[in-house]
């Protein structure tokens, strides 16, 4: 047992004699940071660039064939040809911007969601958070654990209580109805209902989010400021409008964009709840995507849609923040 | 002033009603859940419906685990989420410490283009990597799930974020004391750091347990379905059994829920750390 102490003890030493040194060897911060750039590398930055190679092909099949093969000394590294490639240019571009009419189809059902959904929720979102914010309501906790809740579901699973509450037969939103003297809608089986429960759907899941940044930044808006207005004789609406708004505007302003980036990512809800129906009604563009690519293995063209979609929600995020940024 | 008292009581009791409403309709779906995950698949058609929860969950349970192997895709979700969680913080922590207190060539540079690719949506990677994962033979394996995104590009910015905070009086007087470098990352910067690994954790954990795209497309073996994979067989199958899908939405649901309430304050720092504007 001495032996062993004896020598964890100088390795101690010789470790401790070893670091003194070590703030100025420059290589620690790249043993750091080298795990992850590797994961990155792989698995974020080379598919990045893959695909937007592969929108400019026709996917053929898989290949085993070498593309390129490094030689260092004792190792070789081969990168693999992954894809059987057929060059097309600018085609499947072409092809998706004004012969697709499908794929337009699923530009229109994810713009149609857009347009209600973002601002139905970004305005409901608002509204909770200003009334959970003000200074005559009780139990605020409770009331924003409550509300939020949802957020805690996973995205397959809350769909999945979706599909079963707007079913045309046996669902309770058509008993309700009922109840009431209103004729059951076809919300499962018509393009509008079915487009409008997919709206229901995401305003459920996502309205405690967006309610949850809000608060935060109606907390952050210093108080002297509502006094002040005060003094000046505002009323409630004249402090929101002067106040309230303008001091809210870079929080308002990532829930829009992070609402639309995510409205334009829709995949899980409809393929659950619609499965893209009745006949491509509620077809999303990443479902479009995921058929092409997955179902009819037409991956280069599925990669140039990826493409054209990144650039949709890229333009829009600009527009957003121009529209809306500070002055 | 008896009008101004009540017109405060008129926005007390409207502010009230409209936040009693929202944690209505908030409650409804997960009620619903419930109710139709307790009764008997021969009243599931009844008409009018059910509204009182009944007491068949376990046998509902039965069925659902002899239709899908659901506990298989429980434990499939359990190992992927917390493996993808741990390497994930481990990496993003690791990164995230040597860009807040060190220097090197080509740092900022660096994390700006980690930065720039925040806003790459997974959709793009899906297809290479797809490709990938073939040509490796890594489809239907836990590493082809979580090795992807634990070089997760929010989280070392909110560890890099965090991290600045740490004095470096601090580090350095540890390293005075003899500390090597690798005992100044986890003996002080991890210690001091808990908080944000906590809401971290809760954004990868989320994220991992509800990911669909992606498991969709590299898990094609049942035996390897995650907890969202079972539950979309389930609604694609010719038969659907609601009552069996509510039970395992249940399950799904339920172990967050805990979560949600319990953690509370760090699934919030999550969500908001999420949103900090640059």
């Amino acid at each position: 047992m001495p032996a062993v102490r004896q020598a964890s003890d100088q390795l101690r030493f010789l470790r401790q004699n070893l670091s003194q040194r070590l703030p100025n060897i420059p290589g620690i911060p790249y043993i750091y940071i080298s795990p992850f750039f590797i994961l990155f590398g792989a698995f974020l930055l080379f598919p990045t660039v893959y695909t937007l190679y592969l929108s400019f092909f026709e996917y053929l099949g898989v290949s085993n064939d070498i593309l390129l093969s490094v030689t260092m000394g004792p190792i070789e590294v081969a990168i693999p040809q992954m894809a059987n490639l057929e060059f097309v240019g600018l085609s499947n571009y072409e092809r998706l911007l004004f012969r697709d009419s499908l794929f337009h189809r699923s530009l229109f059902n994810t713009s149609f969601i857009f347009f209600i959904q973002v601002p139905l929720m970004v305005g409901v979102g608002l509204a909770t958070a200003l009334v959970l914010d003000a200074k005559f309501i009780r139990a605020k906790g409770l009331f924003r654990t409550l509300i939020a809740l949802p957020v805690a579901t996973g995205l397959v699973a809350y769909s999945t209580i979706f599909l079963l509450l707007f079913n045309d037969q046996v669902g309770l939103i058509n008993y309700i109805l009922t109840q009431v003297g209103v004729e059951p809608v076809a919300w499962l089986g018509s393009a509008w209902g079915a487009r409008f429960t997919l709206v229901i759907a995401v305003t459920w899941r996502w309205l405690g989010y967006n309610m949850i940044i809000l608060l935060a930044g109606l907390q952050t808006v210093p108080q002297q400021l509502y006094e002040a207005a005060e003094i000046d004789g505002a009323g409630r609406w004249q402090k929101f409008r002067y106040v309230t708004l303008p001091q809210l505007r870079p929080v308002l302003l990532f829930v829009v964009v992070a609402s639309t980036i995510g409205t334009f990512q829709l995949f899980s809800e409809p393929f659950v709840i619609t499965g893209g129906g009745p006949s491509n009604a509620t077809i999303t563009i990443v479902q479009y995507i995921y058929q092409r690519a997955f179902e009819s293995f037409d991956l280069g063209y599925a990669s140039a849609a990826s493409v054209i979609l990144v650039a949709i929600v890229s333009v829009l995020s600009i527009v957003q923040i121009q529209y809306g940024g500070d002055e | 002033m008896r009008s101004q008292e009540r017109k405060e009581a008129l926005w007390k009791f409207g502010g009230y009603i409209f936040l009693l409403t929202l944690v209505a309709l908030v409650m409804i779906p997960l009620y619903w859940m419930l109710v139709a995950a307790t009764i008997p698949q021969s009243e599931f058609f009844a008409w009018p419906p059910r509204l009182i929860p009944g007491t068949e969950f376990l046998s509902n349970f039965q069925a659902l685990q002899e239709n899908v192997n659901f506990v298989r895709s429980m434990g499939n979700s359990i190992i992927i989420s917390v493996s993808y969680t741990i390497l994930s913080l481990i990496l993003c922590s690791m990164a995230g410490f040597a860009f807040a207190k060190y220097e090197f060539r080509f740092k900022e540079p660096l994390f700006y283009f980690i930065l720039a690719t925040l806003v790459l949506p997974i959709q793009l990677l899906i297809i290479p990597l797809f490709l990938l994962m073939v040509q490796i033979g890594w489809t239907n394996s836990y590493l082809a799930v979580i090795l992807p995104w634990a070089a997760n590009p929010l989280g070392i910015f909110l560890m890099r974020q965090n991290m600045k905070a740490i004095p470096d009086s601090l580090l350095e007087s540890a390293r005075m004391d003899g500390a090597t470098e690798f005992q100044l990352y986890y003996k002080i910067a991890l210690p001091t750091m808990l908080p944000s690994l906590a809401a971290l954790s809760i954004i990868l954990f989320l994220n991992q347990w509800q990911a669909f795209l992606y498991p969709l497309v590299i898990l094609q073996d049942p035996q390897m379905y995650t907890i969202p994979l079972a539950l979309a067989e389930l609604v694609g199958a010719q038969r659907v059994y609601f009552d069996q899908i509510m039970v395992a939405t249940s399950l799904a649901v339920t172990p967050i829920f805990i979560v949600f309430l319990t953690m509370q304050q760090y699934f919030i720092k999550g969500i908001l750390s999420g949103s900090v504007k640059q």
